[in-house]
């Protein structure tokens, strides 16, 4: 699905170069479920949003289906993004002044899908993820696990084969959070690649691969039984 | 101590949040500077003739001529021998003069100069406050030989010498007398309607030869001024005044006798106070103003002032969020609402007074083009009460923008928001902005309308066929004195061998100078009574040549085949012929002659001398020409016709190609040579037509101007608010581009957010400004269609998005091509 290549992400502030991520050499085929871990501060977010095409590499190839995504545009990243990937935030990033419906169906919105059929979709991902009752209410009404809930259904509403999820379960209490990683796991059997950030070891358990971050560098990689 | 705090707090605001107290003081400045300025014009429009001493009881005499199936004739003028009878019939006038104002060619010693003296009565110093500068005022009215000048005319005529003493030699043409300066006074006021430069006492029997000017019933050449005892009340003349007409003035010969006098003169006062704002009539000495005019710019300067105000509740309400934590640190440290509302006025007035001082150095920027544009001699005096004014301006303003900002910003509750990141927005406070939003654009959006209908029309009357070509006519003036009479047939011929010149003519009258004459005329088989007024003009040989008329019937006057008039002294002799005359085609419409090929031939009567004289003129009409617009365009076409004047006139016109200077000089050394007593003056057919529109021309550029300014105020306001705005939905912009929306997508996403409001306010400046421009172009005769504005509508609705999408995008495109993970990583 994905092979990261000597990457290298610097950030260069007026005097100081951080480096966030040196060397990283990573390969995620289509269908994994990929947790990464390791420290604050030691690049996790910065390796998630390369993945998701957020950020660019500073040098490095990436190559997301075989094409070589490392110096495109800014233009020509948003279409692949939109058309593969999908997110889940730690926040969950809810509008706020959109319902519930509204805001899964933002994730069709910016895809030249009629709205008759946008409707549809809408309405069988909220079934699925079990959030239909809740269409009409705004955000701020419902419980954070309903809200991560509603993030993931937006997150595979347009068919998305790959799920980036940075720390989906960190606002959550250990209920919610289980909830939310069965759903992914469900998600994951059913084709979808998920590559997760988070800092709890039981979560990671989901994954069937573990990567391991310290400055910058992958030190380890585990594979589940 | 807390009241430094206070300063602190708001400077520090002030200079953090620099691009929200930028737009705010940029705003104000300029709302306050238009203000400014708008209040120096208006002040001045309401101050005319407030500084007499006498202004309560100073009254002027009006007389308005109802002439059947004409419009009515409103004089600022009463005929001469009115005086005379008012002082006898009302005793509670203590004085009365009138005022006359000749250019006769003033002469001292060797020099000459033409100046406009104002001939007066005895009484006049009575009425009028004068300030001697230096000799005495108390005998200068008596007798017939004494002259009061102004400084500046004293100036120019005897530089730095004693002018008291000096004498003066004044041609009038049927008189020449040598007066004796015995009074120099300041010159007048200039926000007056009573202005002259020089003063002479009216000696009616020198005047004998022109009885017209002061001693005829139905010739009107002064206008009459008088002051009434303190103790009367003007209602007691006002009541008195058909009566008084009836009995005073002699039968006019028109209706028979079911026709009173009283019907068709209707003599009317006005105090001195109301005259500058009062429509103006015919004969005025100096220009009127508008009461309109004067509440449109009133109301401008406050709807700008509004719209600055605007900005500063917007953009205050819209920071809220950001000053929330402000407030609630300050309430749990024990602030009360009201330390916090003081707070917040005292930062709105604080940034008003930053504004103020910028808007005080653009109106100082501004004054010099702007006395230049109104003609006027305006300036803030800081040594005055304009001050204090100014002052109270600045912290009503102040008040006014930061009154909702300093409710709204204090009513937070500290709890709410210190514990989370909960946005301190609330819908009501939302939706209020955009209220004002659109209120902003709604006047902005009426005031581009209405500039637009003001300049459609100025354009429409420059460009109307007036039915002549005002272009490449020369006009030299001052051929009526004698010395130049004489000489006319001379100047004829030389200006006409020059080179360039095609056609030259003279005639008694010059476009653009209005000057009325009136003659009863009527056709064969009717008696005087039946007698229509029709408009008279003289004209000379080639007239209707030079000036470019087709003549539709018939032809024009002609030396060689003996065309003349009807000479007034040849019929009180009881010498009878029949003259030639033109004639316009409303005045064959009105007697009643056909077509115009029909009226060729055809005789008319017109009434000559005085109408107690009861001469008859006879006339063959020869020639038919179109309704020409020579007056103003404020009047409407009347009929009209042309007399030949074959060896007199006021001026030479010369049609003529090429160069104008080089024509002029070679007129002028024409002149010099001919007629060195008399000073060259000339002007351009165009130039003086032009000239009637000055005031209107200079208005609607001020209105367009502050127009403009209100817009701009509007948009800064719209830029703030769109920066905000942007800022504050960073975070939902972040997801929306996650989600595959791209730069131009959330672009269009603001954009179109500040579209609806712009859209909204369209809606309701449309029916507004249709409204209110289709009531002020019914002030106009000759006017655009009203569909015009309908186009100009569209123009603004158009004008309006554009410079909202103009003045948004900018922000949207930055927000909008941010990477989002800045928005999203953290919360």
């Amino acid at each position: 699905m994905l092979k990261l290549q000597d990457l290298t992400k610097a950030y260069r502030t007026d005097e100081v170069e951080t480096v966030a991520l040196n060397n990283v050499n990573i390969e995620i085929e289509h269908g994994e479920f990929v947790a990464i871990m390791g420290p604050s501060g030691c690049g996790k977010s910065t390796l998630l949003n390369i993945i998701g095409m957020l950020d660019t590499p500073t040098s490095g190839h990436y190559f997301f289906q075989d094409e070589d995504v490392a110096g495109y545009s800014e233009a020509q990243l948003g279409v692949i993004r939109k058309q593969h990937i999908g997110f889940i935030f730690q926040s969950f990033n809810l509008i706020d002044e959109l319902s519930v419906a509204e805001n899964i169906e933002l994730a069709l919105l910016y895809h030249d899908i009629p709205a008759s059929e946008r409707k549809e979709r809408v309405a069988a991902v909220m079934d699925k993820v079990g959030i239909a009752h809740r269409a009409k209410h705004m955000p701020s009404q419902l419980s954070g696990g309903q809200q991560q809930r509603v993030a993931v259904a937006r997150a595979v509403v347009g068919n998305q084969s790959m799920i980036l999820a940075d720390e989906p379960t960190g606002n959550l209490d250990t209920a919610h959070g289980q909830e939310v990683m069965e759903m992914l796991q469900q998600l994951n059997e059913e084709g979808t690649t998920i590559v997760m950030v988070t800092h709890s070891p039981s979560h990671a358990d989901y994954a069937r691969r573990t990567i391991n971050l310290l400055d910058g560098h992958v030190v380890t990689e585990s594979m589940r039984a | 101590m807390l009241l430094t705090n206070y300063f602190v707090s708001a400077w520090r605001n002030i200079y953090k949040h620099k691009l929200f107290s930028a737009i705010n003081i940029l705003g104000l400045a300029i709302g306050l500077a238009s203000c400014i300025l708008i209040a120096l014009f208006v002040r001045d429009e309401i101050s005319y003739d407030k500084f007499w001493s006498n202004a309560d009881n100073m009254y002027r005499v009006h007389l308005t001529f109802n002439v059947p199936g004409r419009d009515p004739m409103k004089l600022a003028m009463a005929p001469g021998p009115v005086i005379h009878a008012w002082k006898k019939d009302f005793p509670q006038v203590t004085h009365a003069s009138r005022l006359s104002q000749r250019e006769p060619t003033v002469i001292i010693g060797d020099r000459y100069f033409v100046d406009d003296i104002t001939l007066v009565d005895p009484d006049f110093p009575e009425i009028f406050d004068l300030n001697a500068v230096s000799g005495d005022l108390t005998n200068a009215f008596i007798g017939f030989d004494n002259i009061v000048l102004n400084e500046t005319l004293a100036n120019k005529y005897f530089g730095s010498k004693q002018a008291v003493g000096q004498i003066i030699t004044l041609d009038f043409g049927s008189f020449q007398r040598d007066y004796n300066v015995a009074a120099v006074i300041k010159d007048m006021p200039k926000n007056s309607q009573v202005i002259p430069k020089a003063l002479i006492t009216i000696d009616e029997p020198a005047w004998k030869e022109q009885p017209w000017m002061f001693d005829a019933w139905f010739s009107t050449n002064a206008q009459l001024y008088f002051k009434l005892s303190d103790t009367t009340n003007i209602e007691s003349i006002n009541r008195e005044l058909p009566a008084f007409v009836n009995r005073n003035f002699p039968k006019i010969p028109i209706g028979g006798d079911n026709v009173k006098n009283s019907d068709l003169i209707i003599m009317s006062t006005m105090n001195v106070k109301d005259l500058h704002l009062a429509p103006s009539r015919d004969g005025e000495y100096q220009d009127r103003g508008n009461k309109n005019t004067v509440m449109i710019f009133a109301t401008v300067a406050t709807l700008i002032l509004i719209i600055a105000a605007i900005n500063f509740m917007n953009l205050s309400t819209a920071r809220a969020s950001q000053r929330a934590k402000e407030v609630s640190l300050r309430k749990v440290m024990g602030a009360s609402r009201k330390d916090l509302i003081v707070q917040f006025l005292g930062e709105s007035v604080l940034l008003t007074f930053f504004g103020l001082l910028i808007a005080l150095a653009i109106v100082e920027i501004a004054l010099p083009k702007y006395n230049e544009i109104l003609d006027k001699t305006f300036s803030i005096d800081y040594g005055s009460s304009d001050v204090l004014y100014i002052i109270i301006l600045a912290i009503s303003v102040g008040i006014l923008g930061g009154s909702y900002p300093a409710f709204f910003l204090s009513h937070f509750r500290p709890a709410e928001n210190l514990k989370a990141n909960k946005s301190a927005e609330t819908k009501a406070s939302v939706k209020l902005r955009y209220a004002l939003v659109i209120l902003q654009f709604s006047v902005s959006i009426t005031l581009f309308v209405s500039t637009a209908v003001v300049y459609g029309q100025m354009l429409y009357a420059k460009n109307m066929d007036l039915g002549y070509n005002t272009d490449n006519v020369l006009a030299v003036h001052e051929i009526s004195r004698d010395v130049v009479q004489k000489k006319l047939p001379l100047l004829v011929e030389e200006i006409k061998r020059m080179p360039n010149v095609s056609a030259v003519t003279w005639s008694d009258f010059t476009p653009g100078r209005a000057n009325q004459n009136n003659t009863i005329v009527h056709v064969e088989g009717q008696s005087n009574e039946d007698g229509i007024l029709i408009g008279s003009r003289g004209i000379g040989y080639d007239y209707f040549n030079a000036y470019d008329v087709p003549i539709i019937a018939g032809r024009e006057y002609s030396r060689e085949r003996g065309d003349r008039d009807v000479s007034t002294d040849d019929l009180r002799n009881g010498i009878n012929y029949t003259g030639s005359i033109m004639i316009n085609e409303s005045a064959i419409g009105r007697l009643g002659l056909g077509s115009p090929q029909e009226a060729v031939g055809k005789l008319i009567f017109a009434g000559a001398g005085q109408p107690e004289e009861n001469l008859t003129a006879t006339y063959e009409i020869i020639g038919v020409v179109p309704d020409i617009h020579f007056d103003s365009l404020k009047s409407t076409i009347r009929p009209e016709i042309y007399e030949i004047h074959a060896d007199y006139g006021n001026a030479i016109s010369a049609r003529f190609s090429g160069d104008p200077e080089e024509l002029v000089e070679n007129v002028r050394r024409l002149w010099e040579q001919e007629i060195p007593s008399i000073p060259f003056d000339y002007s351009f057919i165009r130039e003086a037509v032009a000239r009637q529109y000055n005031a209107e021309q200079g208005q609607a550029n001020m209105f367009a101007a502050f127009s403009a300014l209100a817009i701009l105020i509007a948009c800064l306001g719209l830029y703030g608010l769109a920066s905000f705005t942007a800022d504050r939905r960073t975070k939902e912009i972040g997801i929306r581009k996650v989600m595959g929306a791209s730069v131009f997508d959330v672009v269009k996403l603001l954009v179109w957010q500040f579209s609806k409001p712009v859209i909204i306010a369209n809606l309701i400046a449309w029916p507004i400004s249709y409204y209110a421009m289709s009531i002020w172009l019914e002030n106009f005769v000759y006017r655009i269609e009203a569909f015009f504005i309908i186009g100009f509508c569209l123009l603004a609705g158009i004008a309006a998005l554009l410079i909202a999408w103009g003045t948004v995008a900018g922000n949207s495109v930055r927000v909008a091509s941010a990477n989002p993970i800045n928005a999203l990583r953290y919360e």
